[in-house]
This record gives structure tokens, C-alpha cells and sequence, in this order.
């Protein structure tokens, strides 16, 4: 493995959405923290508590998970895609990088992006509602697989795609409805069935509830079923994203 | 005969049904310059793909200086450069970053000083921090050709350098070429102006719908049309190919 081309591609990640940090870091922050202010502050006064917390305390780690979902996909799926388009990927194609140290360096700039855009959200949360974190280790665990889950998805989908409309399927019509019936604004305790039985097979609910056990020590479904689900989903996206770099797939004719 | 730098063999290609490149075997020896000639859709650019890894051979095996470009690519690639055919660059980065991050790329430390002497060598220096969508077209392929040396290849290809380039900048090319000869670099040319190989070019391979027609220096092959030019030989190779082909 080569450790400076390793070096060299993962900092040329973080420089490339740095330099546009109002479209990367900026501008999901202030739409995330207007979910916040109408869903949390606005409605979250007339809502009485869901799972033993006032609802502005609920919302909060789903409004950080569904960020740092997105901003990780969007990192690694942006930049693969337009490299493959502009042309640029030549320059990574031709030299001695392996599929190892694209891995590490894509998914790792998209993991830093969503950590800082997430910290940011949490950070404009606490100043609306202040609360301890009730479990840093659980809170960590989630942030990094599901934000590793997410960035290889994004390359997946970069990789597949040929055309920006197949690129925009992703966030708009499957990961903002998974992220929105996830259980970001309520519990699935108040789903009848069988919307109940429904949201289980989704699995931004245990990547929500994951991180909202963590911050707040409630969720829908348990710690573990949750770290669970993250895991087989990112070991399934680790061999899908390797088995595809490795071969090329839509990269090396 | 110095040892060969590039040795590919029986190299194949195929899309599907179609055949871009058959059998293929060619050398190319340490500081020679190449020519490799063909019309539009000969095979010229699949074949520098193959080698510098943008595409994978079906069959047949190619070596840069005894290595294995399939499975020691980590090796091939640090001995290769290229300069591709369409001019790409990121919009994101300055010329001096677009240099020192391909430097970092391609295994070498990111060195200032080595980027800042690439863009006195190209005439960029005045456009370092520039924004290079901001630069010309003939810029942007200066950059390119600055690009393919930042690890300071044994063996460069120039895939249609000159393609679309005024006079001017083409003969500043041709010189580049001459002087990155003399420093020692071996260097694999495609292009389809035949006054381009025939200035340059040491030995000329002609690849004509995925096969080699002829590879033969450029001396005797002159010489052995009686002084016909090289463009009146290229062409009639091309027409009794056609012939084979149509037979």
C-alpha cells in the first residue's frame, strides 16, 4: 500500500469539499437546523414527551444522523462522479493506487465532512436544548459505521452511475423517504400495524435509533439489534465498493 | 539493441464482439522515440490504455522494464507516464496543487520545488495559483504534459499531444519531446500528423484496425520506398489493409 498516495488522495478529498465549505458544511447545517427550529422548537412545544424525553431532545439525534447520512454519501458520490466525468479519475487510474487506498482515502474525507457538519448540528441542538450524552461509546460506534456505511454507498452508486439523474436517486428517493420514515421525527411505537412491522425492514430506523440511544438512552429497538444491522451493512458495502474497484467496474475499460 | 523498455505480448482486446486489438506483440527500446500511426478507431489509444492500466488486456501479457503491468502495477505505474488525449483538469485546484497533488498520487513526496520548476519548464509559473479552468487550452495541455513527469517516468506517452494545437505550441511540444529524449525517457507517441512522426519518430509502428501493419525505423522504411514520403507509404499501407480487410 502506498501510505503517500494514500495521504496525498484523502487530503485532496477534504481540500475539495473545504473549498466549497458553504455548499458542504454550510448549507447542510442551516437546513438541518431548520428542521430543527420548525420540527423541535416550533411544533416541539405543542408535542408532549415521546419515550420519556420532551420531543426537542428526541428529534435531535435523528436530525444529526440523517445529516451525517447524507453528507457521507454525498461526499464520495459527488466527487467519484464527477472525477469519472471531467476526467479526471485518469489521474488516479494511471498511478499506483490499489483499491485499498481509494477506499480509505474516499471513504475517510466523506467520514470527516459528516462528523464536522454533525458536530455542528449537535452543537446548534445543545444550544436550543441542553442535554448530557448518555452513552459516548454507543454515540461513536454508530457515527463512524454508519458514516462509513454511507460514504461506500456513495461510491457504489458513483461507480454505477452514468448520468447525474442516476446519481440523484439516491438521496432524493431513497435515502431522504428511509431517513424521514426512519423515525428522525417520531417513534415507531406510534405506527400501527403494519406500518409497525414495515419500518423494521428499514435500516436507517436502527442507524436513528442507534444514535439516539447513544445521545439520549431511549430507542425504538435496541443497542444491539441496531449495531447489528450497521455492521452487516457495512461489510456488505466494504466487499461490494472492493469487489467493484478491484475490477474496474465502470472505471477501467 | 538496448533492452526493451516496453514488451507487449499476443496483447488482445476485446468489447464485446468487437476486436480493437489483435495479437498484438510490439518492443519499444530504452530512449528511443515511437511513433505510432493508425486512422481514428486503429486501436492506438486502447493499446496505450492497456499498458498504463485505464484498461485491462483480454488476453496477452505486457511488460514495462521486465514487469508485469497486470501484477506488478504498483511498479509499471511508477515507471510510466501519460498524457492523455482529451484534456481533463480539476476545477478545484491550482495549476502548483494539480502538480503536487499528482506528485503525491503517484507514490513521489510532494515537492514545491520540483512542482515550481514544472511550471517554469511548461511557462506556467505566472498561472500557479490560478484557478485552471481559468487557463487556456494550450495551457491546460502544457499542464498535462507537466502532470505525466512529476514522478520523472522512464517511459512517457503522449496520446495525441498535439491534437487541436496551433503551430506555435505544437513546436514548443516538439521540443519538450526532443529534450525529454535526450534526458533519458523513452517515449511512445500516437498522432495523425505524419509530419509529426516523421520529425520525431526513431522507429514507427502503423496499427490499423487493432493489428500492426508494420514496425520498422523511420529510416529504412524511407529508404526502402525510395524516398517517397512518409505520409504517400502510411496511406497505401492503410488502402491495401482495407483491400485484405474488404477481401
Amino acid at each position: 500500500m502506498s501510505t503517500i498516495a494514500l495521504k496525498t488522495l484523502f487530503l485532496k478529498e477534504v481540500r475539495r469539499f473545504s473549498k466549497v465549505w458553504l455548499q458542504t458544511v454550510l448549507s447542510p447545517l442551516v437546513t438541518t437546523s431548520l428542521y430543527f427550529l420548525v420540527f423541535g422548537v416550533a411544533l416541539g412545544s405543542r408535542l408532549r414527551e415521546i419515550s420519556g424525553v420532551p420531543y426537542i431532545q428526541f428529534v435531535v439525534p435523528g436530525l444529526v444522523m440523517m445529516t451525517m447520512v447524507r453528507d457521507s454519501f454525498l461526499n464520495t458520490s459527488s466527487s467519484l462522479f464527477q472525477s469519472k466525468i471531467n476526467g479526471t479519475i485518469t489521474d488516479i487510474l494511471v498511478a499506483p493506487i490499489g483499491a485499498l487506498e481509494m477506499l480509505l482515502a474516499y471513504v475517510g474525507a466523506a467520514m470527516l465532512r459528516a462528523f464536522l457538519v454533525g458536530t455542528l448540528v449537535y452543537l446548534v441542538a445543545l444550544w436550543f436544548t441542553w442535554f448530557p450524552l448518555h452513552h459516548a461509546g454507543w454515540s461513536l460506534f454508530f457515527a463512524v459505521f454508519v458514516t462509513a456505511t454511507l460514504a461506500l454507498l456513495g461510491m457504489v452508486a458513483a461507480l454505477w452511475a452514468e448520468k447525474f439523474d442516476h446519481l440523484a436517486i439516491f438521496p432524493n428517493f431513497v435515502l431522504l423517504p428511509l431517513a424521514f420514515l426512519g423515525g428522525v421525527f417520531y417513534s415507531i411505537d406510534l405506527l400501527p400495524e403494519p406500518w409497525y412491522t414495515v419500518s423494521l425492514f428499514n435500516p436507517l430506523l436502527y442507524m436513528v435509533n442507534g444514535l439516539r440511544y447513544g445521545f439520549l438512552g431511549v430507542a425504538d429497538v435496541s443497542p444491539v439489534a441496531s449495531a447489528g444491522v450497521v455492521l452487516a451493512s457495512f461489510l456488505v458495502l466494504v466487499g461490494v465498493a472492493s469487489a467493484l474497484l478491484r475490477s474496474g467496474y465502470n472505471l477501467r475499460s | 539493441m538496448k533492452p526493451p523498455v516496453l514488451r507487449c505480448r499476443h496483447v488482445k482486446k476485446r468489447y464485446g464482439t468487437f476486436t480493437a486489438l489483435e495479437d498484438l506483440s510490439l518492443e519499444v527500446y530504452e530512449g528511443e522515440i515511437f511513433a505510432l500511426l493508425g486512422p481514428n478507431g486503429a486501436g492506438k489509444s486502447t493499446l496505450i490504455h492497456c499498458i498504463t492500466g485505464l484498461a485491462k488486456q483480454s488476453e496477452g501479457s505486457i511488460e514495462v522494464l521486465g514487469f508485469d503491468t497486470v501484477h506488478d502495477f504498483r511498479t509499471t505505474r511508477r515507471l510510466v507516464g501519460l498524457v492523455p488525449q482529451e484534456i481533463n483538469y480539476d476545477p478545484f485546484f491550482t495549476p502548483l496543487e494539480s502538480l503536487m497533488i499528482q506528485m503525491g498520487l503517484m507514490g513521489v513526496e510532494p515537492s514545491r520545488e520540483r512542482a515550481e520548476t514544472l511550471l517554469k519548464t511548461f511557462a506556467l509559473d505566472e498561472k500557479r495559483d490560478a484557478y485552471t479552468r481559468t487557463l487556456s487550452g494550450g495551457m491546460k495541455r502544457r499542464l498535462l504534459v507537466a502532470k505525466s513527469l512529476v514522478h520523472e517516468p522512464r517511459l512517457l506517452f503522449l496520446d495525441e499531444p498535439t491534437a487541436g494545437v496551433d503551430v506555435e505550441l505544437r513546436r514548443e511540444l516538439w521540443q519538450e519531446v526532443e529534450e525529454l529524449r535526450a534526458a533519458g525517457t523513452t517515449i511512445v507517441l500516437t498522432t495523425h500528423y505524419i509530419e509529426e512522426a516523421e520529425q520525431l519518430a526513431d522507429r514507427i509502428g502503423i496499427l490499423h484496425k487493432g493489428e500492426l501493419l508494420l514496425v520498422e525505423s523511420r529510416e529504412s522504411l524511407l529508404e526502402r520506398h525510395g524516398g517517397r514520403s512518409l505520409e504517400d507509404i502510411y496511406l497505401e499501407l492503410i488502402r491495401k489493409a482495407d483491400g485484405r480487410h474488404a477481401a
